[in-house]
């Protein structure tokens, strides 16, 4: 875990770091790694990943429309919307 | 040097469930922005998804068709980034199990019949829409088309020019139609491409670097944008310089594909398994249903319209190209014992008139049952071929009635014989010396009378009555 | 009549006795959350509607099993109307159009949410040391911790002010905070309680769970939080029993699971034996000392956080300031609004937790990381199948230690996260465990930890009842044993 690293991560994560803050953040994530890199001691050869407790299958939903049109009440919590759209700064193409 | 191109293509087809695939909100297309969303769709914080198993169902369908593996046991995946109209930050998608795989199709292309590979095909959630031109510096994001049910039909990289693209495109859209699983409207959406192009020296083994090609959605645009792109990698290449692997947008004003690379930059979709869903799985009772339940396909409407019907090859190709005209056909020819005449309007007066406007069947004014309707009334004798084309052509510009036409327009046949009688009787009458060059072996003259008869009627008579009728009075 | 400390038990004996009105006990919570607003428990009131929901019930009694109970919920659920904010500044605005399902079980039941409790943010956390709305204090001392993240709930409990709380536990957030603050608190089976409308921190690892003061009170609680809800499908579709009707069985002939391999070289020999002592009295019950073995217990910490942090990096990224919460101002453009909003809505544990997550994910390092960390997590989960062949549950101390002081760990990650190292394998795992106070160390409560069989919360609350029968450590208060 480096400082390339780190930027690249906070770009995928749409976070910014403090230059002042950068050390720190570095070297703390380096050691979480570091800690975690036990677990490459271990043979998990054969051994099927594990994602979720269940081990179920879903239920799934029959093919019908029950939503209701909530328009005005998400618009209403948008940080910024009009009578139609949520809004954002133009994206160019 | 020459070059080969190597193509694939990766279809999104809309799959025509009503509601969405993790959601109850409906998957209408045209609606007032913002109202067919979910708290589902939202992507609100605690609101989880719930899999539509319709839209399973729908898959398999496809899967079938193409002589597939179904994976009865599939999963979902989560692919992470950020877009406005992607409201979770996450789409949800098939990596690692996909609903369908190894399946093939036949395309028919300039040297013949050709299989394409299809590597998968996999069940994910279509985005949301962006508005970037409505608003002063603003992008408006419309949320009611997130969460809608795609199909993402992706082949081997086995296509080998534009042309065969679009083949195999129309190939993969006459059967999701067929299979009843997409409406295959492109013009509204329903069905997008992205396309995979890079070219080779002829008789290279490996693949050369491929340029993406996003979101085109219409046949022509496929073919431009590919041919656009093959030339511009033969210049890259020509240059001394090297592709590079990259996405790219086709602009269909320009005629131009331009990198889009800035935005994919450092780009990783950081696929993981969803935890919030279990693998889904369906029954063999399930697969057998939709097995028992699959409609007749393309090739097999072919071959049963030449084997039962007893169509020329020719025209059975034809008329099972498309969902549209194979209703057209199985629809009017319900309304006739002449079944071969609903195949010669088919093949003849309407594929003319596709032709001249340059449109598919269904984008045309005519509907199978209006067609029934004019097929009834030329076998019920009620109007005569001729008529028939005026009503036809009348349906085409403005999609009316076959029924009110021939009423409004007073275009029935005139059926009473005594009264065509009449109409005979006083065309020979005023053209006396027609009839006796005729009685002295000028035969021909025969349709100058039934040419007259005709006019007199406004074509309105049955040709066959007139020709009885003057045959009689002239011997 | 007072309220203060007492047990949902013993409150719906007072209603029914008409020996206070529910208007009469909601008023006293507000009396008692304004006495104890030092705590910070508490960050936002539901006052107005909690007391007309009182006056109704008093002019119109009813049977439902918690009618009028008084019960404070993490501001990590849903609530129609009222601010949910799950600890952070990206939703300190936020105004949910729906209720989670937990809530509405809980309201439909009777029980009024007199409000929405602190927490880490985004349940990030073992000490409430993370909240945007600052911390949460320990009523059994100013400068301690609560634990964490369920912090302002079990800090509520504790203090007396409302007899239960809503907690949810990723990886010990519900059992952590309750042996930290002296309470009862049990996180059930993944699967029992809903997740839907609980804002996801990591989903294959979150439950909610009751908090209260018994085993007795929890048993009652979990009764109306479990159903199976077809809006969540790692919801279980299992039969729900009467988690009451076994809680007085005897325990004799009971096999306890004593992990052989558990490292407890880290901690006091006063834990070891407060631990020690508890394992005896299950012995003087009737039940029998089983060795055990879980030899991969001690990856369960490493696990966690390759585990948690890829769920969230993913779960959060929601809060993206298009379509709720907060939004940085006059963004230039798209990335700068997302990187603003983030960047200034989100504290320093959060951004740590995505980072990692988005890291071990990432292409080249999933294998490495995510992938292996599903595997052991599958070698933890069968340990534990195991073990529970042969016994009928598991005992741990809950936590190292009792309450820390405030802002004592320092600022290495690795110390915090180790907190949980007892907690975490139940929620690696799914099964449901509890936390029950048993033992003061320096007057400071602490707590035991039963696991359970999958689905057999029965059991542990079973255990944990008949504990409390013979013990009085539940009884103890910051201010002295209840009479």
């Amino acid at each position: 875990m480096d400082k390339k690293t780190v930027t690249t991560i906070s770009y995928l994560s749409r976070l910014k770091i403090d230059s002042e803050k950068e050390h720190k953040i570095v070297k703390d994530l380096d050691n979480i790694i570091k800690f975690v890199d036990q677990l490459n001691g271990v043979d998990t050869s054969s051994i099927e990943p594990l994602t979720n407790p269940l081990e179920k299958t879903a239920k799934t939903r029959k093919d019908e429309v029950t939503a209701k049109n909530l328009k005005k009440e998400l618009l209403e919590v948008a940080p910024s919307a009009n009578e139609d759209y949520f809004l954002v700064p133009r994206v160019v193409e | 040097m020459s070059w080969e191109t190597v193509i694939g293509l990766e279809i999104h087809a809309q799959l025509s469930t009503k509601s969405k695939l993790f959601s109850g909100g409906s998957t209408e297309f045209g609606a007032e922005s913002n109202t067919h969303v979910d708290l589902v769709d939202m992507g609100l914080p605690g609101v989880l998804p719930v899999a539509n198993k319709e839209a399973f169902y729908k898959a398999i369908r496809f899967g079938l068709a193409t002589g597939a593996e179904i994976n009865q046991v599939s999963s979902f995946d989560r692919k992470n980034y950020f877009y406005p109209d992607l409201p979770k930050g996450y789409q949800i998608t098939q990596m690692t199990k996909p609903i369908v795989e190894k399946g093939s199709i036949k395309v028919l292309t300039d040297e013949g019949e050709k299989v394409i590979n299809i590597t998968r095909a996999h069940l994910e959630e279509d985005a949301g829409k962006s508005i970037h031109d409505l608003f002063e510096g603003e992008t408006g994001v419309d949320l009611n088309r997130a969460g809608t049910p795609l199909l993402e039909i992706v082949s081997e990289p086995e296509i080998s020019s534009a042309k065969e693209a679009v083949a195999y495109f129309k190939a993969i859209r006459q059967l999701v139609t067929f299979l009843d699983i997409c409406d295959g409207n492109m013009a509204q959406g329903s069905m997008r491409c992205d396309v995979n192009v890079s070219i080779k020296k002829s008789g290279d083994k490996g693949l050369g670097t491929r340029a993406e090609l996003k979101n085109i959605n219409s046949f022509k645009f496929i073919e431009k944008a590919i041919n656009y792109e093959i030339e511009r990698q033969i210049r890259v290449i020509e240059n001394g310089e090297s592709v590079v692997q990259e996405t790219r947008l086709y602009d269909s004003d320009k005629n131009e594909t331009r990198s889009m690379r800035s935005k994919e930059e450092a780009n990783d979709y950081r696929y993981f398994p969803c935890p919030d869903l279990l693998p889904v799985v369906i029954s063999d009772k399930e697969l057998q249903e939709i097995k028992d339940n699959l409609p007749e396909l393309p090739e097999e409407k072919e071959n049963r319209y030449i084997s039962e019907i007893g169509l020329e090859e020719s025209e059975a190709k034809i008329i099972s190209s498309s969902k549209t005209m194979a209703n057209m056909f199985e629809e009017a020819s319900s309304k006739t014992d002449d079944i071969k005449l609903v195949a010669k309007w088919l093949v003849g007066d309407i594929s003319a008139l596709l032709n001249k406007d340059n449109i598919e069947i269904d984008e045309s004014n005519l509907s199978p049952e209006n067609f029934g309707k004019l097929i009834e009334r030329i076998s019920d004798n009620t109007i005569s071929g001729k008529i028939a084309k005026s009503v036809l052509e009348e349906v085409w510009e403005n999609g009316s009635d076959v029924d009110e036409i021939i009423q409004t327009k007073g275009l029935i046949q005139i059926k009473d014989e005594s009264l065509l009688e009449d109409i005979a009787r006083k065309v020979i009458d005023s053209n006396s010396d027609q009839v006796a060059s005729y009685k002295s072996g000028k035969e021909k003259l025969f349709g100058f009378f039934v040419g007259q008869v005709m006019k007199e009627t406004q074509g309105k008579a049955n040709p066959k009555s007139v020709n009885e009728i003057l045959k009689k009075l002239l011997k | 009549m007072t309220i203060k400390y007492k047990t949902i038990k013993e409150i719906k004996q007072m209603i029914s006795q008409k020996d206070i009105s529910n208007k009469e006990i909601v008023e006293e919570v507000y009396k008692l959350i304004d006495k104890n607003s030092h705590l910070n428990a508490f960050v936002t009131l539901n006052k107005d509607k909690s007391i007309k929901k009182a006056e109704n019930l008093d002019n119109n009694p009813s049977d439902s099993s918690l009618a009028g109970i008084p019960i404070a919920q993490k501001d990590l659920f849903c609530t129609k109307g009222i601010r949910t904010t799950c600890g952070s500044k990206i939703l300190d605005n936020f105004i949910p159009p729906y209720s989670a399902t937990v809530i509405e079980n809980l309201e439909n039941a009777g029980c009024i949410s007199v409000g929405k409790t602190n927490m880490d943010e985004f349940a990030m956390g073992s000490s409430n040391e993370t909240s945007f709305f600052g911390n949460v204090h320990n009523p059994w001392g100013e400068n301690l911790v609560p634990g964490g993240s369920s912090g302002g709930s079990a800090s509520a409990v504790a203090a007396g002010i409302v007899p239960a709380a809503s907690g949810t536990d990723t990886g010990g957030s519900i059992r952590q905070p309750a042996s930290l603050c002296g309470i009862t608190g049990i996180k059930p089976t993944y699967g029992r309680v809903s997740r839907w409308g609980m804002i996801a921190f990591a989903s294959s690892l979150d439950q909610a769970g009751p908090m209260a003061r018994t085993a007795e009170d929890c048993a009652l609680l979990l009764n109306e939080m479990c159903s199976h809800d077809i809006k969540d499908t790692t919801s279980l579709d299992e039969n729900i029993p009467n988690f009451e009707d076994s809680i007085n069985e005897s325990l004799k002939g009971k096999k306890v699971g004593v992990v052989k391999d558990l490292d407890l070289s880290s901690l006091d020999n006063d834990v070891i034996g407060v631990y020690e002592s508890s394992l005896q009295e299950f012995v003087s019950l009737g039940a029998e000392l089983v060795d055990i073995s879980l030899p991969n217990l001690s990856l369960s910490v490493p696990t966690y956080y390759v585990v948690a942090p890829a769920e969230c990096s993913s779960n959060l990224s929601r809060f993206d300031g298009v379509k709720f919460g907060r939004r940085s101002e006059n963004p230039k453009d798209l990335e700068e609004l997302y990187i603003q909003t983030r960047s200034e809505g989100f504290g320093d544990e959060v951004k740590r937790r995505i980072l990692i997550g988005s890291y071990v994910l990432s292409s080249g390092y999933y294998d490495a990381y995510y992938k292996k960390a599903q595997q052991v997590r599958r070698l933890i989960k069968k340990d534990f199948d195991e073990a529970f062949s042969d016994v009928d549950v598991i005992m741990t101390p809950t936590t190292r230690g009792p309450a820390f002081e405030i802002g004592s760990k320092g600022s290495d990650p690795i110390q915090m996260y180790l907190e949980d190292l007892f907690t975490i394998s139940a929620n690696l795992a799914g099964l449901p465990a509890m936390s029950l106070p048993n033992g003061n160390i320096d007057n400071k409560p602490i707590g035991l930890q039963i696991i359970g069989n999958f689905l057999d919360e029965s059991t542990i609350l079973n255990f944990g009842h008949m504990y409390q029968t013979k013990t009085n450590w539940h009884m103890f208060t910051p201010e002295g044993v209840k009479p």
